[in-house]
C-alpha cells in the first residue's frame, strides 16, 4: 500500500471516448487547465479511459506520483465507475478514492456543436471533481449474509418458470400468487403461435412440476402485505385471503390443534353442486356462470375450491354437502398473516386488457357482436363456454366474416387510452385467430385491419405467410369506427384501404378487438412495497434496458414477464429464467457487498431529538442509550443514503459517508470562486 | 348504405359518387382467375412496393403494378380491367425477378388483360397489332427505313421470318383463328367505328 499523506496528491485522467467526447471538448485544453488546480500533480488523457492501456495509465501514475486522488473525466459513473474503481484499487489505493466526472452524457452529447463552450463547462466539471477527490477518505464496503430463500410474485408462466429455475438451483422458492390458483393469463389462451400448440397442453405439466417441487412453498390466493429489509434480508408479510376451505395439510393442522376432524378438501365439486348463488366467471371473462364456492377453472394447481366471501350468502348448504368425513369448509374464515424472510425477489405481476370500451368508436360493450381477443380466446376454446363454437353474442349464430382490429389502442396517445406502446404480441395473436376460424368454420374469411403486421419473433413471419396463404384478408388500415346495423347487429369497419389510397366500408358479422394491453391495477401499490420505480409508460423499470434488463434499482429485487413491458409467450419465459439466475447469484454467493454510502451518527453532536426517525423512508434509524444519553443509531444494512437524514439534522449530527458536508460545500465553493479561496 | 344518391343530375352524381370499397365490390373468383392463369400464387402480395419501384414504366406514366395486385387480392376485378394503364406494362419481367415473395407481378398482369379481352376490354392498338400478325406474321412488320438499314449492313432486306418465307403465314392465322383472336379484333374495331 502506498503511503497517503495528508497532502492531496490529485492525478486527474481525461477521456476522448473516441470521438464522443473529443469531437466536442478540447482535450488538450482541460488538460492544461487541470495541470493549474490545487492538489493536482499529473493531468493525462486517452483515447478510451476504460481500455487495458488507459486503466494502466491510473494505475502507474498512482505508483509513481504516490498519488492519494484519482479524477476520471470520462462517461457515466453508472457505466464505468466500477473499472476505475477496480484500477484505483489495484494501484494501491482505497477504491474510494476515486472521484468522476461526466463530461460525455452531461456535456459533450448535449453541447455537440459549441466545442468553446463544452470545453468551458468540462473545465468546471474538472475543477468540481478535483475539490471533492481532495477530500475522499477511505471506506470500506459492509457484507451482509444474505437469506437463502427467494420469493416470486405471481405465478403466471413467467413466476412459475422463475420459481422453478431457482427452486431446480437449490433454493427454497416462495411462490406467491393472488388468484387461488397458478397458472396466469396463458391458462386462459386456446392456443399459442406460431407453433399451434394447445395453450393449456404445454402449461399443466409446468403446473403440476410446480406443485410437487419440494423446494416451492406454493402460496395461492395470498397478497403481500408488506416488505421490509434490503438484498439478502427482506421480512415479507403475506396476507393469506380467507379461503374457506381448507386443503388437507390444513385440515390435519386443525385436527391436530383444536380435535376437530376431517380430511380437508378432495376437490369432488360436490358443494358447487348445491350452492345457489351465481356469479359471472372472470376466468370466462364473464361469459359463463360461477358459483359462490368454485374452482377457478377446470386444470386449477392445487385442486382446491375457494369461497368468494363477497358473494357468499352463508346458507351452509355447502358444509351439508362437504360431510363430516371431509369437513373441508370453513364458512367463518379470516384473512391470515404470515412472515416469510427471503434473499431476493422477483416481480412477475403481469398485465390486464386496456378498458377498451373507452374507444367509444369501436363499440365495446356497445354492439353486442365486438369482442375483445381474450373473449375470442374463451369462446374459440374448447374449454370455454361454448365448448369451441365461436359464434356471435348477439344471437348465437355462427360469424363468417370475422373483422380483426389490430393496435385496438396501442400505438395511441390519445382518447383517455394513452398507450403510446406497441403491446407486441397483439400481431402474432390475431394471425393465430385468423388461422383458427379458418380452421374450425369452413368458409369463414377473416379480415385483418393493420398498421403494421409486427411478426418479429422466430417462425413468427414465417407463421404470417402461411395465415396468408390460407386465405386471411389483410387490409392495411387503422379502423376509424364501427358501427352497427340495429337489425342484423351486423357491423360495419369503416378505415381507409392505404394501399389501395381508398375509404372502406366492409360489413363483418363480428368484431374481435385486439384490445392494448397495461399495468394491473394492484402495480403501482406492490412496486411501491418494493421500491421499484416505473417508466413513463407505466411498467415496472428494468435497471438497464438493455445491459441489465431483469433488475432494478434496488437491489435484489428483479423483474419477468410482461409487468416490465409487454412480452410475448417466449420472452416471458427467458425473462424469467433471467431473472431467476440473476436472483440466484447473492444467495448462492452467501453474503452481498454494500456500498458504504449510509449514514453515520457522529454521537457527540446527536442531541437524541428522534426527529430523523420519521424522516427516513427505509426504517433505518434507531434511538439507542448510549454512555447514558440517547443518541440515534443507523442499522447500516437497510440505510440506503439517500441523505433525507442527513440535510434533516438539525444539530448537523449525521454524516452522509462519501457525500459528507465538507465535501459538498467545496464542489459548490470551487465552483462559485473558481477555486479562488481554499 | 346507399352508394348511390339521387341528385337528379348525371354530372354531380358522378361527381360525388361514393368511392369506398364495399364487401360487395368484391368479385373473390377474380382473384381465383387471376391464380390460375399468371400461375402465380398472388394472394401473397403484401404490397412491398418493389415491384413499382422497378418499373420502367411507372415512373413515366401513372401505372402502379402494385395497386393491380392490391386490386387482384381484394377482387376488384371491374376496376383492375377497366384500368387503361393495365395495358403499359412493357413485360420486361424485372418486378418478377426482385419479388422478394417470389411471385410474378407481370404474369398477374398478363392474366389480367386475358381476362379483360374476354370483355372485349383491349386497346385498338393491341387490337391492330393482332391484325398485322395475322396478315404478315409480325407485330411490327417490315418497313422501307428497316430495309435500307439492313442493307447498309450487309444484311439481307427482309429477316428470315414470314417476310422471307411468306408460305409459313396460313400457319400463324391456323393458330389465330382457333383461338378467335382475328374475328374477335375486327369486330371490336369495328364496333368502335360506329
Amino acid at each position: 500500500m502506498v503511503e497517503t499523506k495528508n497532502e492531496p496528491r490529485i492525478g486527474v485522467f481525461l477521456c476522448h471516448c473516441g470521438t464522443n467526447i473529443a469531437g466536442s471538448i478540447n482535450i488538450e485544453e482541460v488538460k492544461n487547465y487541470a495541470k493549474t488546480l490545487d492538489g493536482v500533480v499529473i493531468a493525462d488523457e486517452y483515447q478510451y479511459m476504460c481500455s487495458t492501456p488507459g486503466q494502466s495509465k491510473i494505475i502507474d501514475a498512482i505508483n509513481e506520483n504516490n498519488l492519494n486522488g484519482v479524477v476520471v473525466a470520462a462517461c457515466s459513473p453508472r457505466l464505468h465507475e466500477p473499472t476505475f474503481r477496480m484500477a484505483t484499487q489495484e494501484g494501491g489505493l482505497n477504491q474510494f478514492r476515486f472521484e468522476m466526472a461526466n463530461i460525455r452524457d452531461q456535456n459533450s452529447w448535449v453541447h455537440m456543436h459549441d466545442l468553446e463552450g463544452a470545453t468551458e463547462k468540462a473545465k468546471d466539471q474538472v475543477l468540481i471533481a478535483v475539490a471533492k477527490a481532495r477530500m475522499l477518505e477511505d471506506l470500506q464496503p459492509k457484507s451482509v449474509p444474505v437469506e437463502h430463500a427467494a420469493l416470486v410474485l405471481g405465478a403466471g408462466v413467467g413466476g412459475m418458470q422463475a420459481a422453478l429455475d431457482l427452486a431446480n438451483a437449490g433454493i427454497k422458492t416462495y411462490l406467491v400468487e393472488k388468484l387461488p390458483t397458478i397458472g396466469g393469463r396463458m391458462s386462459q389462451l386456446d392456443k399459442t403461435f406460431p407453433t399451434l400448440d394447445c395453450s393449456q397442453c404445454i402449461l399443466t405439466p409446468k403446473m403440476v412440476d410446480v406443485g410437487r417441487h419440494p423446494l416451492i412453498e406454493l402460496r395461492t390466493y395470498t397478497e403481500v402485505e408488506k416488505v421490509e429489509g434490503y438484498i439478502g434480508n427482506f421480512t415479507i408479510t403475506l396476507r393469506h385471503k380467507a379461503r374457506g376451505v381448507l386443503d388437507p395439510d390444513q385440515a390435519a393442522a386443525r385436527a391436530a390443534a383444536t380435535g376437530i376432524l376431517g380430511t380437508g378438501c378432495n376437490g369432488c365439486g360436490d358443494c358447487d353442486a348445491v350452492c345457489p348463488v351465481i356469479k359471472p366467471n372472470p376466468f370466462e371473462m364473464g361469459m359463463a356462470p360461477r358459483k359462490a364456492i368454485y374452482i377457478y377453472h377446470a386444470q386449477v394447481m392445487p385442486l382446491q375450491y375457494t369461497i368468494d366471501f363477497d358473494a357468499c350468502v352463508k346458507c351452509g348448504l355447502c358444509v351439508d354437502a362437504c360431510g363430516s368425513e371431509k369437513n373441508a369448509i370453513d364458512l367463518e374464515a379470516v384473512d391470515t398473516f404470515e412472515e416469510i424472510k427471503v434473499g431476493t425477489c422477483i416481480l412477475a405481476i403481469g398485465f390486464d386488457l386496456i378498458p377498451i370500451e373507452e374507444k367509444r368508436e369501436w363499440g365495446y360493450k356497445q354492439y353486442d357482436n365486438v369482442i375483445t381477443g381474450l373473449e375470442f380466446e374463451r369462446l374459440i376454446c374448447a374449454s370455454g363456454p361454448t365448448v369451441g363454437h365461436l359464434i356471435r353474442p348477439s344471437d348465437g349464430k355462427t360469424p363468417m366474416k370475422i373483422g380483426f382490429v389490430l393496435c385496438a389502442g396501442s400505438r395511441d396517445n390519445t382518447g383517455g387510452v394513452n398507450k403510446a406502446y406497441c403491446s407486441r404480441f397483439c400481431c402474432m395473436y390475431s394471425l393465430k385467430h385468423a388461422h383458427q376460424i379458418m380452421e374450425k368454420i369452413p368458409g369463414a374469411v377473416p379480415y385483418l385491419f393493420y398498421m403494421d403486421i409486427r411478426s418479429f419473433g422466430k417462425m413468427y413471419e414465417e407463421f404470417y405467410y402461411r395465415i396468408q396463404n390460407e386465405g386471411a384478408k389483410f387490409i392495411r388500415g387503422r379502423v376509424a369506427n364501427i358501427l352497427e346495423d340495429p337489425i342484423t347487429k351486423n357491423l360495419i369497419v369503416n378505415t381507409e384501404d392505404t394501399l389501395l389510397g381508398r375509404p372502406v366500408a366492409m360489413e363483418m358479422d363480428m368484431v374481435v378487438l385486439a384490445a392494448a394491453v397495461q399495468p394491473k391495477p394492484e402495480a403501482e401499490h406492490i412496486r411501491q412495497m418494493f421500491g421499484v420505480s416505473k417508466s413513463q409508460d407505466g411498467w415496472l423499470l428494468e435497471a438497464h434496458p438493455k445491459l441489465n434488463p431483469c433488475g432494478t434499482t434496488t437491489a435484489g429485487i428483479y423483474l419477468a414477464g410482461v409487468c416490465q413491458g409487454p412480452k410475448d409467450i417466449p420472452d416471458t419465459v427467458a425473462q424469467a429464467e433471467g431473472a431467476a439466475s440473476a436472483a440466484s447469484i447473492p444467495i448462492h454467493m452467501g453474503e452481498v457487498q454494500l456500498e458504504p454510502y449510509f449514514a453515520m451518527c457522529m454521537e457527540d453532536l446527536c442531541a437524541g431529538c428522534g426527529m430523523c426517525l420519521n424522516q427516513c423512508p427505509y426504517g433505518a434509524l434507531d434511538l439507542i442509550e448510549k454512555n447514558g444519553r440517547t443518541v440515534m443509531e443507523v442499522t447500516e444494512a437497510k440505510c440506503k443514503g439517500c441523505g433525507t437524514c442527513g440535510g434533516f439534522c438539525p444539530g448537523g449530527a449525521i454524516k452522509m459517508q462519501h457525500f459528507t458536508s465538507p465535501q459538498i460545500c467545496a464542489q459548490i465553493d470551487a465552483f462559485l470562486l473558481k477555486g479562488g479561496v481554499n | 348504405m346507399a352508394k348511390v344518391k339521387e341528385y337528379g343530375n348525371a354530372e354531380l352524381e358522378e361527381k360525388l359518387r361514393d368511392t369506398s370499397y364495399y364487401t360487395d365490390d368484391s368479385n373473390p373468383q377474380f382473384l381465383e382467375d387471376v391464380k390460375k392463369i399468371s400461375r402465380t400464387a398472388a394472394n401473397m402480395c403484401f404490397q412491398c412496393g418493389t415491384c413499382t419501384g422497378s418499373c420502367p414504366s411507372a415512373p413515366r406514366s401513372s401505372y402502379r403494378i402494385r395497386l393491380f395486385m392490391r386490386k387482384g387480392v381484394l377482387g376488384l376485378e371491374k376496376e383492375a380491367l377497366n384500368d387503361p394503364d393495365l395495358w403499359l406494362c412493357t413485360t420486361c419481367y424485372s418486378c418478377t425477378d426482385r419479388c422478394p415473395r417470389d411471385l410474378a407481378p407481370t404474369d398477374v398482369i398478363m392474366a389480367m388483360r386475358n381476362l379483360a379481352f374476354k370483355f372485349d376490354i383491349v386497346p385498338r392498338n393491341f387490337l391492330k397489332t393482332v391484325q398485322l400478325i395475322y396478315n404478315s406474321g409480325h407485330g411490327v412488320p417490315n418497313n422501307d427505313v428497316n430495309r435500307a438499314a439492313r442493307v447498309k449492313l450487309g444484311l439481307p432486306a427482309d429477316p428470315p421470318t414470314t417476310h422471307s418465307y411468306p408460305e409459313f403465314i396460313p400457319g400463324i392465322q391456323k393458330i389465330m383463328d382457333f383461338y378467335k383472336m382475328k374475328e374477335n379484333a375486327d369486330r371490336i374495331l369495328s364496333e368502335g367505328e360506329h
